[in-house]
């Protein structure tokens, strides 16, 4: 893939680019939202991994810049990380769509291939959401009584898919087949009251329900 | 050692001279009479309203009416106060604010012992006869002063005269003093520089006057001793509890910056360092390495624990943003009403971020409620948090719920921490702070 990282600690930017280079990425770095916007703008990449605190104010640069780029380049994907879940964050993030955006806890780079496989997800219009994310998200999920409706095993399924998880992936975190998975999964829906349309169609809104109810 | 006198007499004759037309005096003579109208008005409020109040006490009216006067008193002191550091450039510092008590009786209470208006009160009283006699004298001096000195001019265009009989028989036209008649040049010279030491003594009498109400407003107006104090130990303390404030933030930073941006670098070194090894090394190695990368993993999740216990990072966005962070991360449902139209003090919005954290953390833990409700209303200067639950209720101090911590934590800066929680329920806990510590 074709990388670009915007983070101003020094030592985290050339340690990703180096970890990424390594892996046989392409990757460029820069260390504010300015001369992201400039790189972006000259030579779009697959995907842009943006600390959401950048100079000068380290408030949501960013994030501002990061919904600015997906504006005027609707094929970036943008993965999005900072030191702490921050669900305003979140909110902003999402609400333009959740295709091609992640957000990650920046610890996550020291697991690199599901970091990667996060960006990769990302850059190929997926979602790929932090755990610890989720996992903020769903204790303020339960209010609403349509989730309240799930079985725990469901919310667990939701929360892997809202992470941008495939079938597969969470049939092997659970350690369940793919089929019993697809099962959660249409019960879901039921719950959720989401029609047989279009399956993936509804995973997307599975997701943003669960996401924006709380 | 001669001229040293002649000057120094020069300068004091000089300034006697001048004392007439400084700034000064102007202001003193502004204030006494500004002042007099005022003592009147606190002489009439004090008499009025104690005199209301003792006919009014057989009735349930008489108590309350002064416990409402004796605070009120403070406001005509602020007037005085006001009056003095604009044309005295005294500056008094005003007594701690009054502190009315949460329902009526304790409003009374507190009204009927409010010691600084107890001393506007005084004050009001014993200022009056110097205030009015101040005034008759300032305008005795001024008022006689100015006419006596001008006064043959005034003779010369014939007014202002008496008469009296001349001893050859006419009538003389004249100032009559005790039966004498200042009508001829040497007397009317005498008239006028009488006039003119009433004029220079003018200034010296309006101090006079006003030295001794400057002394009533400092020794009454201001906080007294004890309370003096207290505001200095408030002061201080808010200030203490800023700097803390400060400083945690500061360490939050740096770890933040520094060693948690560290931490991450090295668990990608570590990664990096075994995808190299990978396959040419044992993997008793490989193994160290992991277990070494794992560890840098836990290290970085713990610091991000001890750095949210410290300042918690989301608080930046505003007290209403965190709780609304809390809420969201409670493991039970939680309603949340949120009024802050006026920002709290970095101290102040922690303190009830963790009120709120450890409050909605024993409500899951403790209470077996199913809903909860979190209310945040910051106005008039004061923060209300209120955290209520459908739980069994029976919490207190003493319950290990940590609710004792939370409430000494609160008095640090003034705040009250109500427990409501009878035997089977329901629980609301009341926190009220000021906004600034």
């Amino acid at each position: 893939m074709r990388l670009i990282i915007a983070e101003d600690a020094a030592i985290l930017r050339d340690g990703l680019a180096q970890l990424l280079t390594l892996r046989g990425h392409e990757v460029a770095a820069v260390g504010d939202a300015a001369a992201l916007r400039a790189a972006v703008g000259e030579d779009p990449p697959d995907a842009a991994i943006v600390d959401i605190r950048l100079p000068p104010t380290h408030t949501d640069e960013g994030l501002r810049a990061s919904v600015e780029l997906r504006r005027r380049f609707p094929g970036l994907g943008v993965l999005l990380f900072s030191q702490y879940v921050e669900t305003r964050f979140v909110d902003q993030l999402l609400a333009e769509g959740s295709a091609g955006v992640g957000y990650l806890l920046k610890e996550r780079v020291v697991d690199i291939d599901d970091f990667i496989d996060a960006l990769q997800r990302v850059a190929s219009g997926g979602t790929a959401l932090d755990p610890e994310v989720v996992t903020q998200l769903m204790g303020a999920g339960r209010r609403t009584k349509e989730l309240g409706a799930l079985t725990p095993r469901e919310r667990e399924v939701l929360g892997l898919m809202a992470q941008g998880r495939t079938n597969a992936a969470i049939a092997k975190q659970f350690v369940v087949t793919e089929r019993a998975v697809e099962k959660h999964i249409a019960n879901i829906f039921t719950k959720l009251g989401l029609t047989a349309s279009d399956t993936d169609h509804r995973r997307v809104l599975a997701v943003l329900r669960y996401l924006e109810r709380r | 050692m001669q001229n040293a006198r002649v000057s120094s007499v020069l300068v004091t004759g000089g300034r006697i001279l001048r004392a007439p037309v400084t700034r000064r005096t102007w202001a003193e003579l502004a204030y006494v009479i500004a002042g007099a109208p005022l003592a009147l008005l606190g002489a009439v409020y004090v008499v009025v309203s104690f005199l209301l109040s003792a006919g009014l006490a057989v009735t349930a009216l008489g108590i309350p009416l002064l416990a409402v006067a004796i605070p009120g008193a403070r406001g005509l002191g602020r007037v005085r106060r006001g009056l003095a550091r604009v044309l005295l450039e005294e500056t008094i510092v005003a007594p701690a604010p009054f502190r009315p008590g949460r329902d009526v009786f304790a409003r009374i209470r507190a009204g009927l012992r409010d010691l600084a208006g107890w001393r506007a009160v005084a004050y009001l009283v014993v200022s009056l006869p110097g205030s009015l006699l101040g005034l008759a004298m300032v305008l005795a001096f001024w008022a006689w002063g100015v006419i006596a000195f001008t006064y043959p001019i005034q003779h010369a265009l014939g007014i202002n005269q008496m008469t009296a009989p001349g001893r050859a028989g006419g009538i003389r036209h004249g100032l009559v003093v005790g039966g004498v008649v200042f009508d001829t040049w040497p007397r009317l010279l005498v008239v006028c520089a009488a006039g003119a030491v009433l004029v220079l003594s003018a200034p010296w009498v309006v101090r006079t006057a006003v030295l001794l109400d400057r002394l009533l407003v400092r020794g009454l107006l201001g906080p007294d001793g004890t309370s003096a104090r207290i505001t200095e130990l408030r002061r201080t303390r808010a200030h203490a509890v800023d700097e803390a404030a400060a400083t945690l933030r500061r360490i939050e930073r740096d770890l933040h910056d520094g060693v948690q941006a560290r931490l991450v670098a090295l668990g990608m070194n570590l990664t990096m360092a075994i995808e190299t090894l990978d396959g040419r090394t044992s993997g008793a190695t490989r193994g160290m390495l992991v277990t070494a990368r794992d560890n840098a993993k836990e290290a970085i999740s713990e610091l991000r624990d001890v750095v949210r216990g410290i300042h918690p990072p989301v608080l930046d966005a505003g007290l209403d943003a965190a709780i609304a962070t809390l809420a969201a991360r409670s493991a039970i449902p939680v309603d949340l009403r949120t009024e802050i139209t006026e920002r709290p003090s970095a101290a102040i919005e922690t303190i009830a971020y963790f009120c709120a954290a450890e409050l909605l953390t024993n409500v899951a833990k403790h209470s077996g409620a199913d809903r909860a409700t979190v209310e945040v209303t910051a106005r008039g200067g004061r923060i209300r948090l209120r955290v209520a639950d459908n739980g069994r209720g029976g919490a207190g101090p003493t319950g290990g719920t940590g609710l004792r911590g939370l409430a000494d934590r609160v008095a640090t800066v003034d705040g009250t921490l109500d427990t409501d929680s009878p035997p089977a329920g329901p629980t609301v806990i009341t926190v009220d702070l000021p906004l600034h510590a």
